[in-house]
């Protein structure tokens, strides 16, 4: 990596940076300005606390969760992100970026969505804020996944099929950039992960930052001292940035990231971007992705739609090439064994994404992965409600 | 083609420019279209290299994308699909448009050299730009190619005379948005135009949403000195062939597409 390489705005060493067209120009910069002068007034961080708590649902409690955690053999404490509003971290996102629309004089909310869950999100605030929204989802995403498109339907949202390219969720972040291009000026890019051009990456982690805010803050209260690991799954690593951030200046504490194993990272069909991948230029970061050597992108593979993307957050990107942070996989198949384990030992029933992470904590102590008596907060991002209908589909014996 | 061969064309008066896809629809047919438009009074080509993920082009290029990686041309390919072009339009400025990931996958040094000696004139890389565009730049100068420039309706002065300086052309994007055929509203263009041409001492080329001979004289009118043409040929290749039988009746079809662009009368 040559040093002339490193992106000029927004960079995470020698990530991140701007790489969108310059069409796009005018609504990234003035994006920037929001995001420098309204974010951090009072009146701003007063609403978004205010909404935070009476819409959203924070603060989300930790739970200790003993009979996982001696399956695990690692005493294990859950941020509880899957008791917010709509089941996931992204009601944070969507929040905050909605309120600085409107702070913009956004009339109009468009978002991509893979899995559905940030388009229903995305949805939601729409109609609390009175604001249209218009949903891209790849066309056969709204085919594995149409309960959520009827809910964003009936939260008023206008779900946009999109036929172009795989047809999933890199081709709908495609297609919501080429709306804000022409639609820029009443219209704000609700993006739904720590990912894309400047500022976004900065702007969705510091709305998700709160996760590991709060957790930290808890975790002094309740046991005392910081943990020695915090796991999160990563997909583009919207709630892993989030609950990592506060604990990046802590040295003491180990940061993991779970990746999408898919069929496994031999088999070619996996969404481990930092963990397989190369460096280059997706959806307007340089980061680590899943290409061809001659730079064409390649479609991951996850029984995780919310995991299934083939660039990860830039912010990521760095903190593996720094060693801040390790970035692991965990396959389908350990997913799944772990999403039975939680349900049935400690009656909550886990999303797919976080079954990753889950996965990683119930091997790391027989792998050699984590050390004994190493005490872990896992980042429990969502519930598992979307995923049952997938799940019973699979004739899987718990 | 050397850079200054695109000054020569340029003093030679204003240029129509269709875009084209390398391989679309298929490898061998694509330079043949490129020597059809040439003979039909084409006086520069823009040339694409396909990409899995054209965020910044509409419906009509985007098909042509996935006509021409369906047709199975990967860069090193369209790396030779290129240098044909080259060496059946001797004269005739090449202007390089490819998505950013492609370049910076075989390294922006390499790929400049590759298409400087394959034959390009210039590069247009619309998603590296202005602030991330330096390594590129040096890159471009490097290897004798001349690098190129997107600026849009709503690029403020200021901003436009940053991208012009150094660029060989301004490539100026009619409408705010992606790649495709409009309708209505060409007289704001027009105005647009007349404005940027005055206050760069770059050429300007006028493209998005450029589909007729009239559009083109009034853009050269108002000062543009390159028209590029994109979507609508795209359609017209996309309507025209389906098969291999079909090739004759393309190449004769895009001939007179191209003829009615830069033709008078």
């Amino acid at each position: 990596m040559k040093a002339s390489l490193r992106p000029r705005l927004g960079a995470f060493g020698s990530f991140g940076g701007r790489f969108a067209p310059e069409l796009l120009t005018p609504a990234l910069e003035e994006l920037e300005t929001a995001r420098r002068e309204i974010v951090p007034t009072p009146a701003f961080r007063d609403e978004l606390d205010r909404e935070a708590r009476a819409w959203v649902g924070r603060p989300t409690p930790l739970t200790r969760a003993p009979r996982f955690s001696d399956r695990a053999g690692l005493e294990t404490v859950f941020k509880r992100e899957d008791l917010l509003h709509g089941g996931a971290h992204k009601a944070n996102n969507v929040l905050g970026q909605a309120l600085l629309a409107r702070h913009m004089g956004k009339t109009r909310l468009i978002a991509e969505t893979g899995a559905g869950q940030h388009g229903t999100a995305t949805a939601m605030i729409a109609a609390r804020f009175g604001m249209q929204a218009v949903i891209y989802m790849g066309e056969k995403d709204m085919e594995r996944q149409a309960p959520n498109v009827k809910r964003m339907e009936l939260c008023g949202a206008e779900v946009i099929p999109v036929t172009a390219g795989a047809r999933t969720l890199k081709d709908a972040i495609n297609e919501a950039l080429r709306d804000w291009t022409a639609s820029l000026s009443t219209t704000h890019y609700l993006l739904g992960t720590a990912a894309g051009p400047h500022p976004f990456p900065r702007l969705v982690r510091d709305f998700q930052a709160v996760i590991g805010r709060e957790a930290k803050r808890q975790w002094r209260r309740e046991f005392g001292g910081l943990p020695d690991v915090v796991v999160a799954c990563v997909g583009g690593g919207s709630n892993a940035i989030g609950i990592f951030h506060a604990f990046v200046p802590d040295k003491s504490v180990r940061l993991v990231g779970v990746e999408p194993g898919g069929a496994g990272l031999d088999s070619g069909r996996h969404g481990a971007t930092l963990v397989r991948g190369t460096p280059g230029l997706l959806h307007g970061a340089r980061t680590m992705i899943l290409q061809d050597d001659e730079g064409q992108i390649l479609e991951p593979h996850s029984i995780s739609a919310g995991l299934d993307y083939p660039g990860v957050g830039p912010e990521h990107a760095h903190l593996q090439e720094t060693g801040r942070a390790r970035y692991v996989a965990a396959t389908d198949e350990e997913a799944l064994a772990a999403f039975e384990v939680l349900s049935a030992t400690e009656g909550i029933v886990p999303a797919f994404e976080p079954s990753h992470a889950l996965a990683f904590v119930l091997r790391a102590r027989e792998s050699g992965e984590l050390a004994a008596g190493a005490r872990v907060l896992l980042n429990l991002c969502g519930r598992g409600d979307k995923d049952l209908e997938t799940y019973f589909a699979l004739g899987r014996s718990s | 083609m050397s850079l200054a061969a695109l000054r020569t064309s340029m003093e030679q008066g204003p240029a129509v420019s269709p875009f084209l896809m390398l391989g679309d629809p298929t490898p061998d047919l694509s330079v043949e279209l490129a020597r059809t438009a040439v003979a039909a009074g084409a006086g520069m080509l823009e040339i694409g290299l396909p990409y899995s993920d054209p965020a910044a082009d509409g419906p009509a290029i985007q098909a042509a994308t996935g006509r021409a990686l369906a047709a199975g041309t990967s860069t090193r390919r369209g790396f030779r699909l290129l240098a044909r072009i080259a060496e059946a339009c001797p004269g005739i400025p090449l202007n390089l448009l490819v998505y950013g990931n492609l370049v910076h996958r075989i390294g922006y040094e390499r790929f400049t050299d590759t298409v400087s000696q394959a034959g390009a004139s210039t590069l247009l890389v619309p998603d590296i730009p202005l602030e991330e565009a330096l390594p590129l730049r040096r890159a471009c100068r490097g290897a004798g190619l001349g690098h190129v420039e997107l600026a849009g309706p709503l690029t403020p002065a200021p901003r436009l005379a940053r991208l012009a300086q150094g660029s060989a052309f301004l490539y100026l994007a009619g409408f705010q948005g992606v790649t495709g055929v409009r309708h209505g509203g060409f007289a704001a263009v027009l105005g647009r135009v007349t404005e940027v041409a005055e206050s760069v001492d770059v050429p300007v080329c006028l493209g998005f949403g450029i589909s007729s001979r009239d559009q083109i004289v009034r853009a050269f009118g108002a000062g543009a000195r390159i028209a590029v043409v994109g979507s609508h040929l795209a359609r017209v290749v996309g309507t025209l062939y389906g098969a291999p039988a079909d090739a004759e009746r393309l190449v004769a079809g895009y001939r007179s597409a191209v003829l009615a662009l830069a033709s008078n009368g």
